[in-house]
């Protein structure tokens, strides 16, 4: 009987782990999967299957700023609204897959004829022989430890990527930015190493308007807290380094700044 | 000599009526044909130096998108609504720099 009892309460406290909501390690993404964006606004609507987008293949080719200022897409999955008719109005994924820049997206005749195109994007969860494969995309690039395992700053110092920042008929030509300024944050725990935070290589990707003010809101130095709770909640940094740049666990690549 | 001339007068204000109506109707084809494409290239090209910008041309860019984003908003047309969510949010970020780097420096002063 005790035994029973014995076994009984182990197993218990076995399942109470195992189903536990909190506590229970979440599945690291792997390289390939990192960056990845599942969009579903409309899709299992018309009866395709969700759109899955990878980042890595297009942060390869592409600023940042082309695809989230240029061309309008949102921060966050399924927040940009796009239909098959914004695609064919030449907007949005349109802009560039047009069957110029790149493959043409979405018909307006969906059907067996065409699926093969379709499922170019629309492919979650359907065996799809895609046509570049990610080992050897970025086979011989610059690594580092976690995210798409890929040091894209290095890659494109060493010539391995040349990211287009401007698409003709998509982009406004631009000024040349003027120089911004680094500037140190100082780390709220005691003993991390203060953040140095590059304008410079943020703005080469991004422009100004991409975060200004959506994501950082404050016009006085000091005047927003930045908590490590929120960023990782997504918010601030965690905006692109929570799923698309190099991951908030790479703490040293931004804590940089010697304690004193 | 009288009539020859009263009848010239006439004359002369029947063809500046006729001309002036063509001359006024070209002028406002000309105001109505708003071309806020353009418009929105030409405002939203400064993003890039926003924040050297001096207050009033701040101010200028912030008044130009918010006829821009009316003008979007009563768009009208086969692509019309693709076009004001996607321009909507294009001048809005814009705008919205432009009035983030106002407001900095106003803090500033």
């Amino acid at each position: 009987m005790k035994k029973l009892l014995f076994v009984s309460a182990v197993l218990v406290c076995i399942m109470g782990i195992a189903f536990a909501e909190t506590g229970v390690k979440q599945k690291r993404p792997l390289p390939y999967e990192f960056g990845r964006v599942i969009i579903n606004n409309y899709s299992e609507g018309a009866h395709v299957a969700p759109v899955v987008f990878d980042h890595w293949l297009h942060r390869a080719k592409f600023t940042c700023r082309i695809c989230h200022v240029d061309i309008g897409f949102a921060m966050k999955a399924e927040e940009t609204d796009i239909t098959a008719a914004d695609n064919l109005n030449g907007y949005y994924c349109g802009s560039c897959h047009n069957g110029k820049i790149a493959f043409p997206s979405c018909s307006k005749n969906f059907g067996a004829s065409n699926s093969e195109s379709c499922d170019r994007c629309h492919s979650l969860d359907k065996t799809v022989v895609k046509k570049y494969d990610f080992r050897d995309f970025v086979k011989g690039w610059p690594q580092e430890r976690l995210g798409n395992r890929v040091d894209w700053e290095k890659a494109e110092q060493q010539g391995a990527i040349d990211p287009v920042d401007f698409i003709e008929g998509v982009s406004i030509k631009r000024e040349k930015l003027v120089d911004q300024k680094d500037f140190e944050l100082g780390a709220e725990v005691e003993g991390m190493p203060d953040i140095i935070f590059s304008h410079q290589k943020h703005t080469v990707w991004n422009g100004c308007e991409l975060c200004h003010p959506e994501i950082f809101i404050g016009i006085k130095k000091g005047l927003t807290k930045y908590s490590m709770v929120e960023i990782y909640d997504g918010k601030y940094c965690g905006v692109c380094h929570g799923s698309v740049a190099f991951p908030l666990l790479d703490c040293q690549r931004c804590h940089t700044q010697k304690v004193q | 000599m009288r009539n020859i001339i009263r009848f010239t007068v006439i004359f002369l204000l029947f063809l500046g009526f006729s001309f002036g109506n063509c001359l006024v109707g070209n002028f406002s084809s000309v105001y109505a044909q708003y071309d806020w494409k353009q418009e929105y290239t030409d405002v939203c090209a400064k993003t890039q130096n926003a924040m050297i910008l001096s207050s009033e041309e701040l101010k200028s860019y912030i008044d130009r998108c918010d006829t821009l984003l009316d003008h979007i908003n009563k768009l009208e047309g086969a692509a019309a609504a693709t076009e004001k969510k996607v321009y909507t949010k294009r001048v809005k970020m814009c705008r919205d720099l432009y009035d983030f780097a106002l407001k900095y420096k106003e803090e500033k002063e």
